[in-house]
């Protein structure tokens, strides 16, 4: 067992789904449930790593890629808050979209995936930081890891701090609570759900940038393969907090980590290992939610 | 009067969206260069339009019919069981398995046993999320969501493992033995698995028209605090709900497996799968259950009519699914409601009309 590419593999798949969480965070609190993180992600992937190919250059690309992904979050704003859609039936229209645009773009391309190898160089993109990369054992874990890796961590904070010390945040926390009560203030709920489903909508990009452009300068068909639900499962055990969702998120990264190195040494069963995170997340959630429900003396079946 | 008119919104809700996502379906087609009316044309000229290619067309809207009702019950209680597709393909691998196991046995008896075994693989698929929703009101999407991709992940293993067909050129299992093989009726693509659905229907119709449970999911579904306060055990109606819809679902996966495809294979249900075509049946029929099997048998002209053209022109059959995803996304909303001005205006000059005529 090699414990420092686990936890190597941990951090680099613990960053996407933490993004997911950071961004659909704000959507959960809003009170919208915003189920298309996945499909979102997907977008975010391909159009990054398409517009790359066409365009040839990275930023260009990722750019291009976060501005369509963001296209695809003001149509579930739209339809959700404006047109008061149901908004589960909405995002799995746009997962369900997601999943068949891009097989459809590829087969009209004429190709299975799309590979940027010649123009993204992977092993360039890895940034070795300073004096901590000299550490033992622990630098050679938190080191070389591409640019939007270390966001996602950072942005852990940037968005405790937005969620607790801002005005914005105490606005998306009013309108979630009570919506009513938002609007008799004065805040215009409308614009702050926007905003929080935008929100989810960049950082599903940058997951997706993350997932596709930074690690593997690939595409292929489904790659996303229900993180973005895994993400949801974590802000549902979080309620709503993002160092806690965080945490889970990482929780979820070791699970696949863990699927990933028990494959290699184990034998022909070593798919059920592919299977874990899943288990995984259906056990905390259960967890996470006999304890919220431990101390709850209310009356009455409320459907949430 | 008034039913008339809900009932004509209800038509045309399902109407525009599907006229806006094929719209929307044309201009693609027309972007990626090739013409959006023949495609169309190729799509339902042989599947609704032909008697035989209409037979087909049935055949394969049996199991539509079915996951669409799995999941349209679920509706109806405000439960979104987005785990048919994990209980179809559940279903539908082990029925497959006591397909091929036993050889030799009445063909009756045979069929009995493989259809039993699905339903109940389905039901206890579908348990997991709904006691883990009843008792400890864990979410239930993200709950059968997850499933799903554990169903998927365990069954490519036991295909590809224990109960791998060496002989077979591709990752599949050995085929299922002709006793359990639904023939076909009189050379058309029917097989017996049309009737068994048709049956099954008029059932969940009277039970969710004219029974005690019918009733009391509704009403769980309009107000799950009411119905509680006025004494249901609203635990117990998440669970019956839950099991009905996995059995549902997991008769869809048997019924194809015996009547279609005679092997599990990794594409067992299609890209999107089954249960996913299921959902968009549900929301088109506005979950009644007329409104299900039209859509049904629309929306499996839609896939089957796919084929061809991918045969006949060079429009990538995936664009059935991207019409599928929006319609859904524009059947999420109501293009007009009771309270639209301009449908408003028809109907009272409908009425007025209506009205005078009365008076002459």
């Amino acid at each position: 067992m090699d414990f420092q590419r686990i936890f190597y593999i941990m951090l680099s798949n613990s960053a996407p789904i933490i993004l997911c969480v950071l961004g659909g965070n704000y959507a959960h609190i809003a009170g919208v449930l915003n189920i298309s993180l996945e499909g979102m992600m997907l977008i975010g992937a391909f159009a990054s790593v398409l517009f790359v190919s066409v365009t040839g250059s990275l930023l260009k690309g990722a750019l291009i890629g976060i501005i369509i992904t963001l296209v695809f979050g003001l149509i579930f704003a739209f339809m959700c808050i404006t047109q008061k859609g149901n908004p589960i039936i909405i995002g799995l229209a746009i997962n369900l979209l997601a999943f068949s645009i891009t097989p459809f773009i590829l087969k009209v391309m004429n190709t299975s995936n799309l590979n940027v190898n010649n123009i993204v160089d992977v092993a360039g993109l890895k940034i070795n930081i300073p004096l901590i990369q000299d550490i033992p054992f622990i630098g050679q874990i938190v080191s070389g890891h591409p640019l939007v890796t270390y966001v996602s961590f950072i942005g852990i904070f940037i968005m405790w701090t937005i969620m607790h010390k801002t005005k914005f945040g105490i606005y998306v926390r009013v309108v979630g609570e009570n919506e009513d009560a938002a609007y008799s203030v004065g805040i215009n709920v409308n614009k702050i759900k926007y905003i929080a489903i935008l929100i989810g909508a960049f950082c599903s990009a940058l997951a997706g940038i993350n997932l596709a452009l930074e690690k593997m300068a690939l595409f292929t068909n489904g790659m996303t393969a229900g993180i973005g639900f895994i993400a949801l499962a974590a802000i549902f055990c979080g309620s709503g907090r993002p160092g806690l969702s965080s945490l889970y998120a990482i929780l979820f990264g070791l699970a696949q980590s863990l699927a990933v190195n028990l494959n290699i040494s184990a034998g022909p069963v070593s798919g059920l290992f592919k299977t874990l995170p899943y288990f995984v997340i259906v056990i905390i959630l259960s967890v996470a939610s006999i304890i919220q429900n431990k101390n709850n003396r209310m009356r009455g079946f409320k459907n949430e | 009067m008034r039913k008339g008119k809900m009932l004509l919104l209800d038509i045309l809700n399902s109407l525009l969206p599907l006229l806006s996502a094929f719209g929307i379906g044309a201009i693609i087609i027309i972007l990626i260069g090739e013409n959006p009316l023949t495609t169309y044309n190729i799509m339902f000229g042989k599947t609704l339009f032909e008697w035989n290619g209409f037979l087909k067309t049935l055949h394969f809207a049996s199991p539509l019919i079915l996951t669409g009702l799995a999941i349209a019950i679920t509706f109806k209680a405000s439960i979104f069981n987005m785990g048919v597709e994990g209980q179809l393909l559940v279903g539908g691998f082990f029925a497959c398995v006591i397909g091929f196991c036993f050889e030799g046995l009445n063909p009756v008896v045979h069929v009995i046993f493989g259809l039993l075994t699905g339903i109940t693989c389905g039901m206890i698929f579908a348990l997991i999320p709904a006691i883990l929703k009843a008792y400890f009101k864990v979410n239930e999407i993200v709950v059968t969501l997850m499933l799903n991709y554990a169903a998927i992940e365990i069954l490519r293993i036991l295909t590809q493992t224990i109960y791998r067909d060496i002989g077979s050129g591709y990752v599949s299992t050995p085929t299922v033995a002709g006793s359990i093989m639904f023939n076909r009726i009189g050379g058309t693509r029917l097989t017996l698995f049309f009737p068994i659905t048709i049956i099954v229907f008029v059932i969940m119709y009277i039970v969710f028209k004219k029974s005690r449970l019918g009733y009391e999911v509704t009403a769980v579904g309009k107000n799950p605090e009411f119905a509680e306060a006025s004494g249901m055990n609203i635990k117990r109606k998440i669970i019956y709900i839950m099991l009905i819809s996995g059995a549902l679902s997991g008769l869809a996966g048997a019924g194809y497996m015996f009547s279609e495809k005679f092997k599990y294979t990794l594409d067992f249900s299609g890209n999107p799968g089954l249960g996913w075509d299921g959902m968009l049946i549900a929301l088109l029929g506005r979950c009644s259950p007329i409104g299900i099997i039209i859509a049904a048998i629309f929306y499996s002209s839609l896939k089957t009519g796919g084929d061809s053209i991918n045969i006949f022109t060079n429009v990538p059959k995936e664009i059935v699914s991207v019409i599928q995803g929006l319609t859904i996304l524009f059947l999420s909303i109501r293009f007009i409601n009771q309270n639209t001005k301009l449908f408003g205006n028809i109907m009272a000059r409908f009425d007025s009309k209506k009205k005078k005529n009365e008076e002459v």
